[in-house]
């Protein structure tokens, strides 16, 4: 009995005063925090806040510049990943980190650092290795079979076999593992979220879990705990009882959510919408896609990954080619549709994939600005730097771009922040018509997707018409003026939100 | 125990840290200024070693031999800043100065300007079979490189090709010489000076490097990445033909053998020593003059170190991996967060 409670009195980890700088920015200005076992420890907090500073000193990535790292009661020095490892830290990445190629069984046990099972003479004992993958894997509750190539899993199998290397670590020694989950969801369908928040409640019975979201429902939903920082501090730990999600938001952002709802108007009959398109077809991807997207309105495409939607929204920014079917721009039809035409006309595009497509990332912010749209930051094709500076600082004040520096070059802000320079290259064009949004959310913070949101609405408010690819179900029924909801290529069901009122089930139904 | 451990831990990271930024800002100001550097220390060893280098007329010499590397560098610097390459160019010279050769005398002046065009065009045709038909660009150009030169043979008959008359219409560019830089150099300082402007200040030019940063990003930002791959190699081509040009001007002959025939790889390593970046996305045409410059220099030191004249290349080649490896290594940074 007393063992007991001095077990449950030394924390799993335990931080102090934890400091991290780089040059003049203090990522981390002393955090102290401490885990017990069997706790879910959810972690919030805006881009930029040091939750990923924080994270990359708990797997031993970044050694800190002072404070001290505490496991079961130990002060513990982590020189790199394998000591992070070896002492029961175990993290589950936001963009995965498996090796497709290779066997569920040969990616768990590609963590086991000190450990030698599995092989023998370093030549793999494939008996050894599929049998401790299989044990891993019992713990967890999967059924997946060692021997699958983990590149023909789907994303929720392969979060299981990550989850499974996390804890492969530490089962051996019988201490207590801890799982840290970095926005796990964030790629996540809806179905496929429910089979991870039931691991999670399988994983507090023998260990430990950070888990960092964005999305505060998910929070309160899992967690028994809620650590909020902001400016690189720890503002608030919660019991997820006594705290409402408005509570989270002003105390991760430093104010009160100022979201409203949109008030919709009808559409006027008579009115040639900006962009029609007319029974698109591409073959395997879509058939006889048909939408009008109207000045001032938002138009939503739900859907899940198979249903076309990504290829439709390519489509229409002339980025992928289509079988048949036309695009029409104020009512005439529209040939050779290309990207440099479709910016031509007035149209923008923000991309899900936002560092591969959304911006070029080697550049500054200012340059990322004004390359599609210069407006008076060039004459011709002759560039004005002072005007490229003007303008992008602008919008740096504007979106409250943070670091402060348009000459920073893009890749070196964080996501939220990228995302609101990518979004002001196009509203850089005074004739923006058209705003295609594939997730224009995806990854951010509440705070910039505020920002980002506010935006939107100002653009629609001005009188561009948006198409909408939202990250939830939630975002398209709180934005969409219309929406289409598709399944397998086609469109399923459409909703004019000035006389109907679906809710999530009803898309939900129409889309699977 | 515990606070000697912080103390410790914070002095040792505080100290890399620190050392973490001086380096990002050695490494800016390395990018800005290396090749001037290292042209300044390459001249200093020369001019130690050899003292009648200096006085007796080394620096033309350096100038007049840097001319061709440099224009050649110049536009396979377009190239890479594109992400792509062109094995080719330096076979264009050859055939641009044979095609000269054989033209000046019974066209006049006409001659240099539509051998220009000429080159220009098998430039173009290298950009556009790499941006249309998306033939990779190292497999491309090692392909019209081997077409290049034996349409070089063919046209010059393997033999020496003189110019028979109407030399003096592009051999002042060698004899004229300003300060006692030739023409020729100082024809590739203006060209270096045109294509930085062109980088810095226009459109065109701030696509092209997005396009080497970049390419996706680039496309959908409506950069035309298509015709600004034809017009980089376009110019490529036109750089390689004045290039031709001052051998014209320097020899008053061409052949396939002779005088450029081997500029290929002084003339990547003329790029790379300038600063510009192997796998895209960065150029300075300004620092491409030290890097030509440098480059011109290494058969002069070789001599005067008494190494073999045949280890030129070798050292061609190292510098090539040298370099890359320690501006690839350079430009691996963390994100600050």
């Amino acid at each position: 009995m007393t063992q007991e409670t001095s077990q449950a009195t030394t924390p799993t980890l335990r931080l102090t005063d934890v400091r991290k700088s780089f040059g003049p920015v203090d990522a981390l200005k002393g955090v102290s925090l401490y885990i017990k076992k069997g706790e879910v420890i959810g972690l919030i907090g805006e881009n930029g806040a040091g939750k990923s500073t924080l994270l990359k000193i708990l797997t031993g990535i970044y050694q800190p510049d002072g404070g001290t790292i505490e496991v079961n009661g130990r002060v513990t020095k982590f020189r790199g990943p394998r000591d992070a490892s070896a002492a029961g830290i175990g993290v589950v990445h936001q963009e995965q980190s498996l090796f497709t190629n290779l066997t569920v069984a040969e990616n768990i046990a590609m963590n086991a650092g000190g450990h030698r099972t599995g092989t023998r003479f370093g030549f793999y004992d494939w008996r050894a290795l599929n049998k401790a993958a299989s044990e891993t894997l019992e713990i967890i509750g999967s059924k997946l079979n060692p021997k699958t190539r983990v590149g023909d899993l789907s994303f929720v199998d392969r979060q299981m076999v990550e989850i499974a290397r996390a804890i492969r670590t530490d089962t051996s020694k019988g201490g207590s593992p801890l799982v840290i989950l970095d926005e796990p969801t964030s790629l996540l369908e809806r179905g496929e979220t429910a089979v991870l928040e039931r691991e999670i409640r399988k994983l507090k019975s023998f260990g430990s879990v950070i888990f960092v979201s964005h999305r505060l429902d998910e929070i309160m939903r899992n967690c028994d705990r809620i650590l909020v920082m902001r400016n690189g501090e720890l503002v608030a730990d919660r019991v997820t009882e006594s705290v409402t999600e408005d509570e989270l938001f002003k105390l991760m952002v430093g104010h009160a959510s100022h979201a409203s709802k949109s008030v919709r108007k009808p559409v006027d009959p008579k009115a040639t919408p900006i962009l029609e398109v007319y029974g698109l077809s591409r073959k395997g991807k879509y058939q006889d896609v048909s939408l009008a997207a109207h000045a001032g309105r938002v138009t939503a495409i739900v859907g899940t990954s198979g249903s076309g939607r990504e290829e439709v929204s390519r489509a229409i920014f002339g980025a992928e080619k289509f079988d048949s079917g036309t695009i029409r721009l104020d009512g005439s039809e529209v040939r050779g549709w290309r990207i440099p035409k479709a910016v031509r006309k007035g149209l923008g595009f923000v991309p899900s994939e936002r560092k591969v497509e959304g911006m070029v990332g080697g550049y500054s912010a200012a340059e990322n600005i004004v390359l599609t749209n210069p407006g008076k930051a060039a004459v011709g094709p002759i560039v004005l730097p002072w005007k490229r500076n003007k303008i992008a600082q602008d919008w740096f004040t504007t979106l409250d771009v943070r670091p402060n520096d348009i000459g920073l070059e893009l890749d070196r802000f964080s996501g939220g922040n990228q995302q609101k320079v990518v979004l002001a290259k196009w509203l850089n064009d005074p004739e923006l018509r058209v705003l295609v949004l594939d997730h224009p959310l995806r990854g951010l913070d509440p705070g910039a997707a505020e920002t980002v949101n506010e935006q939107i609405k100002k653009a629609v408010a001005n009188g561009a018409a948006v198409v909408l690819l939202a990250d939830t179900l939630e975002e398209a029924l709180d934005m969409g003026d219309e929406i289409l909801v598709m399944r397998d290529g086609a469109v399923t069901a459409r909703y004019d939100m000035t006389v109907d009122d679906p809710s999530t089930l009803d898309l939900l139904e129409r889309m699977v | 125990m515990n606070t000697s451990f912080a103390a410790t831990a914070s002095t040792g990271v505080v100290g890399q840290t620190n050392g973490g930024l001086l380096q990002r800002r050695i490494g800016k100001l390395w990018q800005a200024l290396g090749p001037l550097v290292i042209f300044i220390v390459m001249f200093g060893i020369v001019a130690i070693l050899t003292p009648t280098f200096v006085g007796g007329g080394g620096v033309t010499i350096v100038a007049s031999s840097a001319a061709p590397i440099l224009l050649v560098a110049l536009g396979q610097a377009f190239v890479l800043n594109i992400g792509s390459i062109d094995l080719s160019n330096a076979a264009i010279t050859v055939l641009g100065a044979i095609l000269l050769a054989m033209t000046l005398g019974p066209l006049g002046a006409v001659a240099p300007l539509l051998v220009l065009v000429i080159v220009t065009l098998f430039g173009a045709v290298n950009g556009l079979l790499v941006a249309y038909m998306q033939v990779p660009s190292f497999a491309l150009t090692l392909g019209t490189l081997g077409i290049f030169q034996s349409a070089a043979l063919v046209v010059s008959g393997a033999t020496t090709v003189y110019v028979e008359s109407n030399g003096e219409l592009v051999s002042w560019l060698y004899t004229t010489a300003i300060a006692s830089l030739p023409m020729t150099f100082l024809l590739g300082v203006i060209v270096a000076v045109v294509a930085w402007l062109f980088l810095r200040f226009t459109r065109p030019g701030q696509g092209m490097t997005a396009i080497g940063k970049n390419e996706s990003g680039a496309i959908f930002s409506a950069v035309r990445n298509r015709g600004l791959k034809v017009v980089a190699y376009a110019l490529s081509g036109f750089m390689a033909g004045l290039a031709g040009t001052t051998i014209i001007a320097q020899a008053g002959s061409a052949s396939p053998m002779g005088l450029g025939s081997d500029l290929l790889l002084p003339g990547i390593a003329a790029a790379i020593v300038g600063g510009t970046s192997i796998s895209g996305g960065v150029m300075n045409p300004i620092n491409v003059i030290f890097g030509a410059l440098t480059v011109a220099l290494v058969p002069i030191a070789t001599t005067a170190l008494h190494f073999d004249p045949s280890t030129q290349n070798l050292v061609y080649g190292v510098v090539i991996i040298v370099v890359v490896a320690l501006t690839l290594t350079r430009s691996r940074s963390a994100t600050v967060k």
